[in-house]
């Protein structure tokens, strides 16, 4: 388990890397083609939203292709939100582990997000926590799932997918 | 002389050239607005006093408030305030400011309480209203005035509702609610028929802002024509999604064979106090969640509602709020903060005990199109920003964003609205390329109109 904390935590930080960086293909490729991407809203003050099939989401992706149809949508280059992109910074931290079943291990972490807007030179933080489902495929980890809980959910402007 | 409490409403308005504002010959062919409504604070401070705190704001469904002592809160304008039902079930709708020093006394979204206490100086409240304890009123030694004094939460001058949707207004001197709607209550009618025991908000609740004027939001429900350009990366996505599904597997979104759309109709009513109703035909509806149904919803309530439940139809209620059913619904609420800020709170709107698969589908297509984590509203809300930026040319004056259509806009109804049975001020049918723009035309006579009528009380009153 330990080794898998370190390796977990190797990934957490290149995941967030690769999205500052703009490198979209080695990020898809992080993750299984079956991979769960959920953001839920939130219902109120101190709960979010349970279930993706009766309740509002920010993002839900059943699979890899709702994060390769973002990822399409931001090469482009006809989504005024994403031209020219906004700049981030990903910082993870506090990764621990929270688990393993059925060969998935289940890590938590904190996030902050700084994002800069080169239009009119103003920033913002997205900051929150994640919960990753790591699965191990010709000998690495990859993410099966990945629940964002969004801290700060009054979003200024857009929030695309690199920026959380 | 000492300041009274009603000072607020004699201090004088800046000075504002409001007939410099609109451009209005549409007589002639021509109609305009300046940019000094999208970009002056002066303007801003008349629109809150005169617009938003002058005539009804929608605050809220009562399915949002379904038992006693059940509370929401929301804003008028600047003004904080809360709907709240009594103990005995009954609606009401106050200011959200303690009596005494004016804190808000309900700090959540929405809650349920029968008794809330101001966090200051702890003065209750009831859910009438009634405020039933000052703290330590016994030892206070008050004068005689504080006794003589109203301590309760201050009601809002009018509040009524049509189909559990809940309007307020700061001001007593309007029309009754349903005057004021008009004819855009069939709008309304359209949505909460949807469901056998009407319409109820998904959970989760979706908040934004963007740094640009709240009419960019007002005109952008009701305009077609940005639609193409705007969104290509959401069409193009949305292009991918259908070559690589089965061809027989049904549409995922209303909007996936643009072509069938652009080839469709689009029509407008504009309706009295700036209400406008948007529509289009929808060659793709068994992509809406409601097709599953779509027989019991004819034989409910009957062939010609039901097709326009299956249309496009972007609902504008002026001033505050907006109920659109394109891809999927949505209820949103503007909130100008300033000038050139505006913060949106926006619901998922679903027909009461929706089956799970539309419900999915619902919540699918609403999140890709509307959130502001989604593909199309990020760059909808871009593009207004882009708006408010170049809108500070300050050597130029005149929009030409209010012509398109011109050809084909008439006075009254047209065959469309005789058959929802109403009476619109103007409407218009074209093809979905005309992208009609005197839609707005609507919107802006009424706001003009508000902005003259306050002006003149304020001259009254000088």
């Amino acid at each position: 388990m330990s080794n898998g904390l370190a390796e977990a935590t190797a990934l957490l930080a290149l995941e967030g890397m690769l999205l500052d960086e703009q490198d979209w293909d080695a990020w898809l490729a992080l993750y299984e083609e079956d991979a769960e991407f959920w953001m839920p809203a939130w219902k109120s003050e101190s709960q979010t939203t349970g279930d993706p099939q009766r309740e509002l989401s920010l993002i839900y992706y059943a699979g890899r292709a709702g994060l390769e149809d973002r990822v399409q949508r931001i090469r482009s280059g006809k989504s005024v939100a994403s031209t020219p992109l906004r700049r981030t910074a990903h910082m993870v931290g506090n990764v621990m582990p929270a688990g393993e079943e059925g060969g998935v291990l289940s890590v938590k972490s904190s996030f902050n997000v700084h994002v800069y807007d080169t239009r009119t030179k103003t920033q913002h933080v997205f900051f929150g926590r994640t919960t990753h489902g790591l699965v191990r495929r010709d000998g690495a980890l990859r993410i099966r799932r990945k629940k964002v809980v969004l801290a700060n959910d009054c979003i200024p402007t857009m929030l695309d997918i690199y920026c959380v | 002389m000492q300041p009274t409490m009603n000072d607020r409403a004699n201090i004088p308005a800046p000075a504002v050239d409001l007939d410099r504002l609109i451009d209005d010959r549409a007589a002639e062919g021509w109609f305009s607005v300046h940019r000094d409504a999208f970009r002056d604070p002066a303007v801003f401070e008349l629109e809150m006093k005169h617009i938003f705190e002058a005539t009804w704001n929608f605050v809220g469904l009562e399915s949002q408030v379904p038992n006693p002592n059940d509370f929401l809160t929301t804003t008028i304008g600047r003004s904080p305030v809360v709907v709240m039902r009594d103990a005995e079930g009954k609606l009401g709708c106050f200011l959200n400011s303690c009596r005494h020093k004016g804190a808000v006394i309900f700090h959540t979204g929405e809650g349920n309480g029968a008794h809330h206490s101001c966090p200051y100086h702890g003065w209750t409240y009831d859910t009438g209203g009634r405020c039933v304890a000052v703290t330590s009123q016994r030892q206070a030694r008050y004068p005689e005035a504080f006794g003589a004094t109203a301590h309760d939460l201050a009601p809002v001058a009018r509040f009524d509702s049509y189909r559990g949707l809940l309007f307020a207004s700061l001001s007593p001197d309007v029309p009754p609610l349903a005057e004021y709607l008009s004819d855009a209550r069939r709008g309304i009618d359209i949505v909460v028929d949807q469901g056998p025991d009407g319409i109820e908000l998904v959970p989760g609740a979706v908040s934004f802002t963007y740094n640009a004027n709240w009419k960019f939001q007002l005109e952008n429900s009701s305009d077609t024509y940005h639609f193409i350009p705007t969104h290509t990366s959401y069409i193009g996505v949305l292009e991918k999604r259908r070559s690589q599904r089965a061809a027989a597997a049904p549409a995922g979104s209303i909007y996936e064979d643009i072509g069938a759309q652009a080839a469709s109709r689009r029509g407008s009513f504009t309706f009295p106090n700036g209400h406008v109703l948007m529509w289009g035909d929808n060659p793709n509806m068994q992509a809406r969640p409601l097709y599953a149904s779509l027989p019991q919803v004819e034989a409910r309530v009957g062939k010609v509602m039901a097709k326009w439940m299956m249309y496009v139809r972007n609902l504008t209620l002026f001033p505050n709020v907006q109920i659109a059913e394109n891809a999927s619904m949505q209820l949103r609420i503007i909130r100008p903060l300033a000038v050139d800020r505006t913060e949106m709170l926006t619901y998922c709107v679903a027909p009461k005990g929706e089956a799970a698969e539309s419900r999915i589908k619902r919540l699918r297509q609403y999140e890709d199109f509307f959130n502001p984590t989604g593909f199309a509203t990020p760059d909808d809300t871009s593009a207004y920003e882009a708006c408010q930026r170049g809108d500070d040319a300050r050597t130029l004056d005149w929009q030409q964003g209010y012509v398109r259509g011109m050809g084909a806009v008439r006075a009254g109804g047209n065959p469309e609205a005789e058959e929802l049975g109403i009476s619109p001020e103007t409407s218009s049918v074209g093809g979905y390329l005309m992208g009609d723009e005197t839609i707005f035309h609507g919107n802006y006579r009424a706001w003009l109109g508000l902005l003259k009528r306050g002006a003149a009380k304020d001259a009254g009153a000088a």
